[in-house]
């Protein structure tokens, strides 16, 4: 028993009402862009919930625009963005759950990233994703290229090192004895 | 703010007598762009914001013309303690996220790791996680309309709310002995079924809260000056919510009509007949309006649910999450182990990847939650509604005067558990 | 009074009577970060009223309370801001760490979190529970409001050395 099995008290009966709509989305995807997408797990063979697409960076803006508006997908909603350190390589996949507002339907896609490697914003897309792309720099060190103000969010500005790293101390303790200072540069016109 | 010396030009402080200073400063030293504008700091204690939030806003007399927000200030790193505690251990963290409603994050919680293991609990139980969710709903939007009201003056409705609150907590105690931090259910059940008659006093309590709510609503919603602060007040239109990602009563109050309850059942919502409020505006008194029209709804559900729920196991009667009972344990010898088992290593979650979400509090709440097969997650990522609805506070509050942000902050309920994690 | 001049234990009338005006009208300052902020909201309202006890003026400003309430977590980003709001309180100054988290750290040891204001500044009483019932948090005000009418808090013993070195305190 996991994943795969269809419970509809928690959720788990999105592959019957929706196996049929991801098939042919996944095959339109595929179609259309070819060369971007490196690899499709499906829910009923793999294990997860929903189908998940990895992408490769260099289109990912067009691929996510194209999820949000064309008529077949309609995934307008970013539900989370968020990364998890797989400790593989390349280290990081940046992952985006997507809702659509009109299906009822989600979908993952991820892309890979390597450590030093800059991931395209998507604030061009949904502006809601300044914030998220923040926390992934504070918390894993990828940076975004194109983000007006990557600064950390969650920790101390003056904190050094990334707290999700899988290398990171769950008490690795930084003490500070001041406040932080207001930064005028960022309320300019 | 030390610059006030390098401001006054010498020859000023020299007048009056010796011995006294006469201090005329002629440039105010917060006046950073010489035009009169001044930047204060809304900083992380403060009465109106509701933990610790801050709020760098540079206003132009009353009107704010830019803000930044900044939060953090009770970052509790629960995603990274995921990877070092079992599933089981984990439930004790996820009361703490949007602690209003502890009993929703349980129940989320719960169901999250239930879905990656596919095991499906009794009726009974999921019942009563229903009740409980529903409660847990009901006492976060009391509070949320009741420090927004006393935000802005009206402190009646937040001792009335305050009241019921005290009542529900009466019942949550009897059913898991916590007031606020409940730690009620478990991977595959509850930690203990419901007193006998239990049903029955939630059903008494919600027919008074009923009564009680519909005093409250004449106590505000045509209250004039309720309107004139609220109305009108930080618009968050439609296709802004949608771009911030809103969910929940905010997202509802601007016209989006998404309710996860209804559109995407999970438990047994699809049993129980309830109806999603949704308002045009997207201002603070739609905000205020939709929140206390779903307390009446989950007024509704909650009546439903005691009337429908039947006596039974509240245990999935699965081998790898069933808690053996007290009496096993104490008596015999294969208890004692799978008990220590149990708590001392954890169960090992199948391999996989879900994300889960609820209907929480304040809007869609998720767990995504990456397994490598281990008894503790690779990665727990949670979803807290109040981190993308904070983000909207910026470009909400531009514009306004200061008593708007104080509403607009109100209005939104952030909750410090579930932006900062 | 003893040789040196220094006033150990002998305390006036007069120091009696300012004692017992102190500990029934404590001016809380509520410092309600997370979960216990909640919990201390009703133990300020109707139910288990605090203004019962005196505690009732709920003053947001350092510069006008006497009690410092710190509720729920602090963690190293808000530990400099804690130490600020204290040192802005002025003499006699008293403060409840309310929570398991704000006494040590609660159940998280954690990278972010200070563990326990008592790295920060000094703590007169605390309060254990996650989060305390209101109960608890009412007895741990009774026995401040008794350590206050006997003179006991280090704020009082300060003040005491203080006067008795000449200086004002």
């Amino acid at each position: 028993m996991n994943i795969l099995t269809p419970i509809p008290t928690n959720g788990g009966d999105t592959l019957i009402k929706f196996g049929s709509v991801w098939k042919s989305q996944v095959a339109i995807l595929k179609e259309k862009f070819s060369q971007d997408v490196e690899e499709v797990l499906m829910p009923g063979e793999a294990l997860c919930d929903v189908p998940i697409i990895y992408v490769k960076k260099k289109n990912l803006v067009n691929i996510l625009t194209f999820l949000k508006e064309d008529s077949q997908f309609q995934y307008n909603f970013l539900a989370d963005y968020t990364a998890i350190d797989e400790e593989s390589d390349p280290r990081f996949e940046v992952v985006f759950n997507l809702f659509s507002h009109t299906k009822f339907a989600r979908i993952r896609i991820k892309v890979r990233c390597a450590e030093n490697e800059e991931m395209p914003t998507l604030i061009s897309i949904w502006p809601g994703a300044n914030w998220a792309e923040r926390e992934i720099w504070d918390m894993f060190g990828i940076k975004f290229q194109g983000h007006p103000d990557l600064r950390r969010i969650l920790m101390d500005q003056r904190w050094v090192g990334h707290p999700l790293r899988k290398d990171y101390p769950l008490r690795g303790y930084q003490v500070f004895t001041t406040p932080e200072a207001i930064d005028p540069k960022l309320l300019q016109d | 703010m030390s610059t006030s010396e390098s401001h006054i030009p010498k020859d000023i402080l020299r007048q009056g007598l010796p011995g006294t200073m006469d201090v005329r400063i002629e440039r105010d030293p917060d006046d950073l762009w010489d035009d009169s504008r001044v930047i204060i700091n809304i900083g992380p204690t403060h009465p109106a914001m509701h933990g610790a939030f801050r709020c760098m806003a540079k206003i132009n007399g009353e009107i704010i013309e830019k803000s930044y927000s900044e939060f953090g200030y009770t970052h509790r790193a629960k995603e990274k303690i995921a990877e070092h505690r079992t599933y089981h251990q984990f439930v004790v963290y996820t009361d703490r996220l949007n602690y209003c409603s502890a009993l929703l994050n349980n129940v989320a919680y719960s169901m999250s790791v239930e879905r990656l293991m596919g095991i499906e609990p009794p009726a009974r139980c999921i019942w009563i996680r229903m009740m409980a969710s529903e409660i847990a709903r009901i006492a976060d939007h009391l509070i949320c309309i009741g420090i927004s009201a006393v935000d802005l003056g009206a402190f009646s409705f937040f001792l009335y709310g305050f009241h019921q609150r005290e009542e529900a907590y009466t019942l949550i105690e009897k059913l898991c002995g916590a007031r606020l931090t409940t730690s009620y259910t478990r991977i595959g059940g509850l930690m203990h079924d419901a007193p006998e008659g239990w049903e029955k006093e939630v059903k008494a309590w919600a027919v008074k809260t009923k009564s009680v709510i519909e005093e409250m609503d004449k106590l505000l919603t045509d209250n004039k000056i309720w309107r004139k602060r609220t109305e009108g007040v930080t618009i968050f239109n439609k296709e802004q919510s949608l771009a911030y990602s809103f969910t929940g009563p905010v997202a509802r109050a601007a016209g989006i009509d998404i309710d996860l309850r209804r559109d995407q059942p999970y438990m047994y919502y699809k049993d129980v007949e309830f109806d999603v409020p949704i308002a045009q505006n997207g201002d603070c008194f739609d905000r205020y309006a939709v929140r206390l029209e779903e307390i009446k709804q989950s007024l509704k559900i909650l009546i439903q649910c005691a009337d429908k729920i039947q006596k039974g196991p509240i245990w999935a009667e699965d081998k790898r999450v069933r808690i053996p009972e007290k009496e096993v344990i104490y008596n015999t010898m294969e208890g004692m182990i799978h008990h220590f088992k149990f708590f001392m290593s954890g169960f090992d979650v199948p391999a996989g990847e879900a994300y889960t979400q609820v209907e929480g509090g304040n809007g869609e709440l998720g767990f995504y939650i990456v397994s490598k097969g281990g008894p503790s997650a690779h990665r727990m990522r949670i979803r807290g509604p109040s981190f993308w609805h904070y983000q909207g506070f910026d470009p909400m509050i531009k514009g306004q005067m200061i008593g708007d942000l104080v509403a607009a902050l109100g209005s939104i309920n952030v909750i410090a558990g579930e932006l900062d994690r | 009074m003893s040789k040196d001049g220094s006033a150990s234990v002998l305390t006036t009338r007069l120091d009696e009577v300012v004692n017992w005006a102190r500990k029934n009208s404590l001016f809380p300052l509520p410092f309600g970060t997370s979960c216990c902020g909640i919990e201390m909201m009703a133990t300020l309202c109707s139910d288990y009223d605090m203004a019962r006890f005196g505690a009732e003026a709920i003053r947001f400003s350092p510069r006008q309370s006497d009690m410092l309430i710190v509720a729920g977590i602090i963690t190293q980003k808000m530990a400099p801001v804690l130490k600020n709001i204290y040192d802005q309180m002025s003499d006699p100054k008293w403060v409840m760490s309310f929570g398991a988290c704000a006494s040590s750290g609660g159940i998280f040891n954690v990278y972010s979190v200070a563990q326990g204001i008592d790295t920060v500044i000094p703590v007169d009483v605390y309060v254990p529970g996650c989060p305390p019932a209101p109960e608890g948090v009412l007895n741990a005000l009774v026995r401040l409001q008794e350590d206050i009418g006997a003179g006991r808090t280090r704020s009082q013993i300060r003040e005491i050395n203080q006067r008795s070195l000449g200086r004002h305190p």
